[in-house]
Parts: structure tokens; C-alpha cells; sequence
């Protein structure tokens, strides 16, 4: 398990859609032990700032050439709101990689199901996957602008398919309804890796296990570390026997230990 | 002939007592933001330290309150974590024999439900080799049972200093709330029971609402507040606390830098606890000990005690 906690240089920040970003950074260490699913701890303000106390953590969605990884990140509160304000050329302290990401299995169709910014934890997933023509990717969406980065993921599969609500972009509808219609044509071992809202993971969670089909799911929680220091970030277990920690034993767990309430 | 002062460089000691324990700095880790020890790997060099404090332990094991824990506040952080821990048995199993390498002094905080349950914990500690110290929780302000309602009572304070006393020929620490009306009272009444040293503070009783979902923050509605938010009032009640009772203070309270620590040094505290700034940036108490020693090279201060103001 190696962690690194480095400042690193900004190369770039890009506003996609109306509060979505994107933020790389040239991380070299971070990135060469990076996997899919894991996350990183990113200091929003420079070093003396105490308000917002804590970092924030982010998955890491793309790891690019020559050292850098990129977070795709919506601006939800005012860390958000301050990390999207820092520029280029700027020093941000990052700590990862994080966490237990997802578990590869090869040799069976690999199901991506992706809930609006659910999709920044599963890029590198996508590209990690062995076998692309057995690749499928469900991403779903209230709107077209909530999934800016869909070229990302129709470079590495024909099996994509899109649904919004307001069907601005793919299919009109909810992402249950495309893995309902991609469960029906699917024979043999399948294995469902999902990131998104927790009522949308609880859904696919349901509906993979009517079919026997494993499922991981890659959880959120507030955190205050990201290491494992202050069991903050607890989710309660299947069995009602204590919690998991989101920030240790995940965030991607098998979607049975998880009590979905 | 202008007759020129020698300047001999003083070479500071940044060691200290506490007790019989002598720690090579005064700089720690406090309980509850370090884990066990081994979740700082690679990120922070324990042996640069002078101690670290285990996560509180109970005799059983212990799952915590139910999520959400946390909430960030204005230079804060609320948590009711509610003391989640793998309780002494399994912590002796599986996380001492590794401990036992570090080259810093390995310090255990307990908590019980009763004076009965801190006594056994005591006495189990007392027969391992590694450990150093034992700190007692009597102020986790997360716990219905047990923990504040020790430290807020004088005389339970007391008798819980008693029975940990009697069962350790180790160190005893008691770690005191600041959710009670005069802390000195309780101070005076666990430094006459015999305590070795006490620290403060541990967090303030706070809250938070969720007003988007019209709810408190945290699913146990009042939490413990950290961070630099709670310095201020760290520094004062060290600084009562050094003035009423004889035996060496440990300050925790909002500590980042190293002027923080110098701070609660210069209150008179004995030696400081890092706590939520670990969580933040797990490096923090490394760069500390360096930046005392600079601050005492600079100013001609020989030993951390010196540091203490007068009055």
C-alpha cells in the first residue's frame, strides 16, 4: 500500500458544464500505483487557510500520460466552490491513492453502471477491463449536462448506452430501465460494477441479485481523513453487525456487505 | 578595549518527564486521531515524536454511534464517533507486537463503563511490554454510559484515578473534558487521587443543523467539537489547570504549527497532543519538535519547561 501526500502542480482546470470540472495535476507517484475505484484527499486552499478545515476527497477518474490524474468533480459546497476557483500553474496538496478500489474480474461481460457524476470512479475501471468487446457501460442522467465526459467512455466500448430523464441526451428514462433491457439479452456470468446515487446503487443492487450477478458498488461518505484515522465516514453493514468504513475497506465494496436500508 | 559578551549557543533539550516517563519531545499523537498506530504508515514518521496515543479502548469491543458522524463547522470539526474501538483484547493480539517497534513511546488511552471495567483495563495493560503510558478517558462527550459522566462528576473523576492508580505501577494520564462549569475542580480532585499528569482538553459538546434536510448534522444530534475553532479555550483552561494542580499538563486543543504548540508550552503545558490536524494532514506533528527547538535556539531556552510563562 503506498500513499503519497505531495504538493502538486495544477495543469489544469476545466469547467464542462454548469458546476461540473475537471481538475489535473501532475502527480507521478500517486499516479503510478493508482486503481480503478480509489480515491485522493485534496487540500482546497493553500497551506494557512483553516476554513474549510477539511480536505475534500475526490476519485480519481483519469490517469494520464507523464504523471498527471485528473478528478472530475461537481461543485456541491464551498470546498468545491474553492477548488474550482484554483488555477493553473498553482500548488495543491494531494494525498492517495486511497482506499480499496474495484476488483478486476476478467473472463465474464463486465457491466458499468454509472449515475450522473457517479462515472468519475469509473473511467479507469473501463479502461482497465481486459476484454472490451465485453465492455458495456450504462450511464445515466437527469440531464445531458450532468454527464459531460461521455466521449471518455464511447472511445473504449460500442456498448455504451446513455438515458436522461428529460431525454436531452440517449434514451428517455432511468438507468434501471437500460439495465433491465442489457440483463434480458445477458446469458452467462456477468459482473455489475456501479457509482452513483445511493438510491440508484441500492436499485442495481437489487436487481443483481435477483439474478445471482455480483455486484460492486463505490460508496460516498463525509470524510474527514481519508486513512482510516477517525472512522468517521461509517456505513452501517448488511448483517447489523457494526459498520464499514468507506474511506479503509472501501469505498468499493461487494453491494451484500452494505445494510441499503 | 570594548570587552565583547561570549554567545554560547545553547543547544535546547526538547526531552520531558511525565512521571517516570521520560519522552525524547513533547510532542504527541492524541487518541482518536491516530488510529492504531499503523494507519500512519508511510505517511508520518512516528520515531520523530515523543509519543503517540492510542485510539480509546474498552473492554469489549465497541461499534460506534450510526452515521452521520461528521460535520465540518467554521475552522472545525463535529464528530460523534462514539467510540468505536476493537476492543483491549483483540488491540493486544493484533496491533501491539508491531507497536512494539516504533521507536516512540507507546501511550494506551482507555475508557469504561464503570471504575470497576477502567480497573481491569488497567491491570491487563499493566502486564504487556511496549506500553509506556496509560491515558484515561473520562470526557468522550459521544457516550451515554460511562466516559463524560466520569469526568464531569469530581468525585467519580477521582475514583476512577483511584482504581486505575491501584491496578498500574504505569504512568497514569487522566484526560479531562472541558463541558464542565470550573475544570480546575475536577483537576485538583484527580491530581490528589494520585494522578501522574493530566491533558486537556478533549472536545466541546457543539452541534450542528442540516437545514437543507431539516435535521441535525450528525444522527446523535450533539457531537465533540475539534480543531483550531477550540484553541482559544484550550490555551485558557491549560493555563488554569497548570496554575491549580502540581502535576505536569498535557495541552490538546486546535494544535497545527509549531507556534500553536509553543503556545500551550507557554501556558504550561508539559507537552502538547495533535489531534485533528493529523486527520487533515497526517504529517503535521513531525515538523514540531524542529520548530520548537528553532524557537528555543533563537531565543536562548534551554529546557520546554523554560518556556513556561510566569503567573
Amino acid at each position: 500500500m503506498s500513499r503519497f501526500d505531495i504538493p502538486a502542480n495544477i495543469v489544469e482546470q476545466t469547467r464542462l458544464a454548469h458546476s461540473i470540472f475537471l481538475l489535473t495535476v501532475n502527480a507521478p507517484a500517486i499516479m503510478d500505483s493508482a486503481n480503478p475505484g480509489q480515491f485522493c484527499m485534496l487540500e482546497v486552499q493553500d497551506d494557512n487557510s483553516r476554513d474549510p478545515l477539511l480536505r475534500r476527497p475526490l476519485s480519481i477518474y483519469k490517469t494520464g500520460s507523464n504523471g498527471k490524474i485528473s478528478f472530475l468533480y461537481k461543485e456541491v459546497g464551498k470546498g468545491t466552490r474553492l477548488l474550482s476557483k484554483r488555477r493553473p500553474g498553482e500548488i495543491i496538496r494531494v494525498l492517495g491513492p486511497l482506499g480499496q478500489g474495484f476488483r478486476l474480474i476478467h473472463d465474464c461481460p463486465s457491466i458499468l453502471v454509472g449515475g450522473g457524476l457517479g462515472v468519475a470512479s469509473l473511467l479507469l475501471l473501463a479502461q482497465r477491463i481486459k476484454q472490451p468487446h465485453r465492455l458495456i457501460v450504462l450511464i445515466g442522467a437527469k440531464n445531458a449536462s450532468e454527464i459531460p465526459t461521455i466521449e471518455d467512455f464511447s472511445r473504449l466500448t460500442r456498448y455504451l448506452h446513455i438515458i436522461t430523464e428529460d431525454g436531452s441526451l440517449g434514451q428517455r428514462g432511468v438507468i434501471t430501465e437500460l439495465l433491465n433491457q442489457t440483463l434480458q439479452k445477458i446469458t452467462d456470468m456477468a459482473q455489475i460494477y456501479t457509482c452513483g446515487p445511493w438510491s440508484m446503487m441500492k436499485a442495481v443492487y437489487h436487481m443483481a441479485r435477483k439474478r445471482n450477478i455480483p455486484c460492486q458498488v463505490s460508496l460516498e461518505a463525509a470524510m474527514a481523513c481519508g486513512t482510516g484515522l477517525c472512522l468517521g465516514c461509517a456505513v452501517p453493514k448488511s448483517n447489523s453487525q457494526g459498520f464499514l468504513h468507506v474511506c479503509q475497506e472501501g469505498p468499493v465494496f461487494d453491494a451484500d456487505q452494505v445494510h441499503w436500508g | 578595549m570594548i570587552n565583547q559578551k561570549k554567545t554560547i549557543p545553547v543547544c535546547p533539550d526538547l526531552s520531558i518527564n511525565i512521571g517516570t516517563l521520560r519522552l525524547k519531545n513533547p510532542v504527541l499523537l492524541a487518541s482518536g486521531t491516530c488510529g492504531y498506530g499503523m494507519e500512519l504508515d508511510g505517511l508520518l514518521d512516528l520515531d520523530k515524536l515523543g509519543g503517540i496515543i492510542i485510539k480509546g479502548l474498552s473492554i469489549r469491543p465497541r461499534s460506534g454511534n450510526p452515521p452521520p458522524r461528521l460535520a465540518e463547522t467554521p475552522c472545525g470539526l463535529l464528530n460523534s464517533i462514539g467510540l468505536e474501538n476493537i476492543g483491549i483484547e483483540v488491540f493486544i493480539r493484533d496491533k501491539l507486537p508491531c507497536l512494539r517497534n516504533i521507536q516512540t513511546s507507546l501511550i494506551v488511552n482507555i475508557l469504561g463503563n464503570s471504575v470497576e471495567e477502567y480497573f481491569e483495563m488497567a491491570k491487563r495493560l499493566d502486564r504487556e511490554e511496549g506500553i509506556e503510558a496509560i491515558e484515561v478517558n473520562i470526557s468522550c462527550p459521544n457516550v451515554k454510559a460511562g466516559g463524560i459522566a466520569f469526568g464531569t462528576d469530581p468525585e467519580a473523576a477521582a475514583s476512577v484515578t483511584h482504581a486505575v492508580k491501584k491496578a498500574t505501577g504505569l504512568p497514569v494520564i487522566i484526560k479531562l473534558t472541558p463541558n464542565v462549569t470550573d475544570i480546575t475542580e475536577v483537576a485538583r480532585k484527580v491530581a490528589s487521587a494520585g494522578a501522574d499528569a493530566i491533558s486537556l482538553i478533549n472536545t466541546l459538546l457543539g452541534m450542528a443543523i442540516d437545514i437543507k434536510f431539516r435535521r441535525p448534522a450528525l444522527a446523535n444530534v450533539f457531537g465533540g467539537l475539534s480543531g483550531p475553532a477550540i484553541k482559544p479555550i484550550a490555551l485558557r483552561m491549560v493555563w488554569q489547570v497548570v496554575r491549580a494542580v502540581d502535576i505536569p499538563v498535557i495541552g490538546i486543543g486546535g494544535i497545527i504549527t509549531p507556534d500553536d504548540a509553543l503556545e500551550f508550552l507557554m501556558a504550561g503545558a508539559r507537552a502538547v497532543q495533535i489531534g485533528t490536524a493529523t486527520l487533515i494532514r497526517p504529517s503535521t506533528a513531525e515538523d514540531l519538535p524542529a520548530g520548537i527547538r528553532d524557537y528555543m535556539r533563537a531565543n536562548n531556552i534551554k529546557n520546554v519547561e523554560n518556556l513556561r510563562l510566569p503567573a
